[in-house]
């Protein structure tokens, strides 16, 4: 199955799990999935239209996609990386 | 060329405000792995008296650059101002960017330490650095300058590429919300050692600025310095190119949609966790008005690599201000009830020119508005009184003296503050590990002191995580390197050992952590604070925020488990700086 990590600021819903392993076929699949689990995750990532949010970056398996991808193939051991970037000056 | 003694040839000016000399002594060798907060808190334990007067000569003024300030490291040129806070009356750190960190090292000084007072208060003065060594010179024409005027006319009179470090009139008139301020690459005062109102420490020592003239002189060498090199650069590249190259290439204010997302975005003196005018305060809108009105994202600093700081022009294209974070649009912006940025653009620049902690005084403003006294969302009122400080009006010294000063003139009931000082935008009712932070470091509410965003960390971990990110800022507030590049304790101790070509080990690097939380513990304690300082307040308590209805509910006794230390584990080295 692939894997979803988490990153710490959006670790409320999910209640400190950092990693969620889901049933999915492409990206959006697997966030859904663990949105289904885990309710109020979704929305940190995805905005009211279904688009990944200005300050997400989602990365498979390492690698950086495009924010319209999230219809991209993933397959079982996949990692899927959600990146949130939080600082405070 | 100036001789310089000891054995690492680095010195340490000392400066004596009551007779108004200045020396310069060998820098002890033993010291060689201190520098900014660390370094500080070490020359103020040991010779900074707990119990003065912060604003009487005992109190001990600390300008500290990072161990790796002024050698090629990337963006490790940021210094620490220390000495004991009027706003917290115990010790103080504040931490900025711009050049006098970079040139100081340049010149070989590690510090610069000021003691005593004027015996007339209306006299001004000056500290001239160069590599000859100091000298304190007259600067009563410079009373009551603003920020931005008094560094035009310094660069006009002193050599091309000096860099200075300078108060406005809030330091000289000694409020607790007074700042430091530092020239930035272009030579604008607009980074500030803004928090616990060490402005007004340099206020009561009547020095009004530090130029630092670096002469062009080159890099510091490190001992090792193929391998030095090759470190900065593989770390510089993995750094812009890397998967995760540069998360803070529009600033902090890009924070402020997800802060909002995490009921972290106080509005109206920390009545609610999100804001209505998340929208009108977001960073992105500072950034699309960069193509069509100018400024950008810069480095603050020469050498820095992430080029967080914004440069924010008016819409006739001229400069407004520089450095319009995350913090200021919160404390100023949401948590006043001012729903534009170009208004908190403005706040921040009168902030940057009075010479004011953006936090303290944003917080400051907020108590007086839920008082009462002002409606919230009254951004010209907001910009009235910031010039009514620089007046000295009765209202503009209460607003001045911070959140808790205006809090008790006007017997409010609601003021988020924790020994002394404003809680920052981070708020602690979602974020318990960081409210841990705040409640047991040395420097009171500061999220720079070790700031962990992840509301759903089990309870249990709390305290390791405080503690851990305690350790690491403190590290990295010694070393130079500012905490938006995000280093480990294990790139910093591997910095250090090219740089001295010796080994750093994990347990040294974490021991000078620990060691300089614990000389800051003991200041405080020997300056009176005890457990009960460490509670949050009662608005915190009682006040819900969110759908959750979220209240700061962490036990004492777990709160004061952040005082022993754990065992570090191999993850601690992997921590990043984060503030």
């Amino acid at each position: 199955m692939p894997r979803v990590e988490i990153p710490p600021p959006y670790r409320g819903p999910t209640r400190g799990e950092d990693r969620v392993e889901v049933e999915g076929r492409t990206v959006l699949e697997c966030l859904r999935a663990v949105d289904a689990r885990y309710p109020g995750f979704l929305p940190q990532v995805l905005d009211a239209e279904g688009r990944v949010h200005r300050f997400v970056r989602l990365f498979v398996n390492g690698e950086e996609i495009e924010r319209s991808a999230l219809h991209a193939s993933v397959a079982a051991g996949d990692r899927v990386e959600v990146l949130a970037a939080i600082a405070g000056g | 060329m100036a001789r310089t003694d000891g054995p690492s040839g680095d010195r340490l000016i000392r400066v004596d405000m009551t007779r108004q000399t200045a020396n310069a002594e060998p820098f002890p060798d033993e010291w060689k792995l201190l520098g900014g907060r660390a370094l500080s808190a070490r020359i103020l334990l040991e010779e900074c008296d707990p119990t003065c007067d912060p604003l009487g000569p005992d109190n001990v003024l600390v300008m500290a650059p990072g161990v790796l300030s002024g050698t090629a490291a990337p963006t490790s040129g940021r210094i620490s101002i220390g000495g004991k806070s009027p706003l917290t009356k115990g010790i103080k750190e504040a931490n900025a960017g711009g050049e006098p960190g970079q040139d100081l090292m340049r010149l070989g000084y590690r510090a610069i330490v000021v003691k005593g007072k004027p015996a007339d208060p209306e006299k001004l003065y000056g500290l001239e650095v160069d590599s000859k060594g100091a000298r304190v010179v007259p600067a009563d024409r410079y009373k009551g300058v603003w920020n931005y005027r008094l560094s035009e006319e310094l660069a006009g009179s002193h050599p091309e590429g000096s860099s200075f470090i300078s108060i406005g009139p809030a330091g000289e008139m000694q409020l607790a919300g007074a700042s430091v301020a530092c020239t930035d690459e272009k030579g604008r005062p607009a980074r500030h050692a803004a928090r616990g109102g060490l402005g007004a420490v340099m206020g009561s020592k009547g020095l009004k600025y530090v130029a630092v003239d670096k002469e062009r002189r080159p890099l510091r060498q490190p001992a090792r310095r193929k391998e030095f090199f090759a470190r900065v650069k593989g770390y510089s590249k993995e750094f812009r190119e890397g998967p995760k190259a540069n998360v803070f290439r529009f600033g902090t204010s890009a924070v402020v949609p997800i802060a909002n997302m995490l009921q972290t975005f106080p509005y109206r003196n920390r009545t609610a966790g999100q804001s209505p005018d998340v929208a009108t305060l977001d960073g992105k809108r500072i950034v699309e008005t960069f193509e069509e009105r100018g400024g950008g994202m810069h480095n603050c600093m020469t050498g820095c690599i992430v080029q967080c700081s914004n440069v924010v022009h008016d819409a006739e294209g001229n400069y407004k201000t520089s450095a319009l974070e995350f913090e200021t649009l919160t404390l100023l912006g949401s948590n006043c009830g001012i729903a534009s940025w170009e208004d908190v653009a403005d706040l921040d620049r009168l902030c940057d020119e009075v010479g004011l902690d953006t936090i303290e005084t944003g917080a400051a403003i907020a108590v007086y508005m839920d008082s009462g006294a002002m409606e919230f969302g009254d951004a010209e009122g907001a910009k009235r009184i910031l010039r009514e400080i620089a007046e000295g009006t009765e209202l503009g010294r209460a607003i001045g003296n911070g959140a808790v000063s205006i809090g008790r003139k006007r017997k409010h009931h609601r003021v988020p503050a924790l020994k002394g000082q404003a809680l920052p935008a981070w708020d602690p009712r979602p974020l318990k590990a960081t409210g841990i932070t705040y409640c047991t470091s040395p420097m009171g509410a500061d999220h720079t002191a070790g700031l962990i965003v992840n509301p759903g960390l089990p309870k249990e971990e709390w305290v390791r995580a405080s503690q851990e990110a305690q350790l690491v800022n403190a590290v990295c507030d010694s070393s130079g390197f500012c905490q938006f590049l995000q280093p480990t304790l294990d790139d910093i101790r591997a910095f250090y050992g090219e740089l001295y070509g010796e080994e750093v080990s994990r347990r040294q690097i974490a021991d000078i952590g620990w060691r300089c939380l614990e000389d800051e513990w003991e200041f405080n304690r020997r300056a009176g604070f005890t457990e009960a300082d460490d509670d949050m307040p009662e608005c915190l308590k009682q006040d819900p925020i969110g759908p959750a209805k979220l209240v700061w509910d962490v036990p004492a006794d777990l709160v004061r488990q952040a005082y022993r230390r754990v065992e570090s584990r191999d993850e601690l080295f992997a921590i990043k700086a984060t503030g």
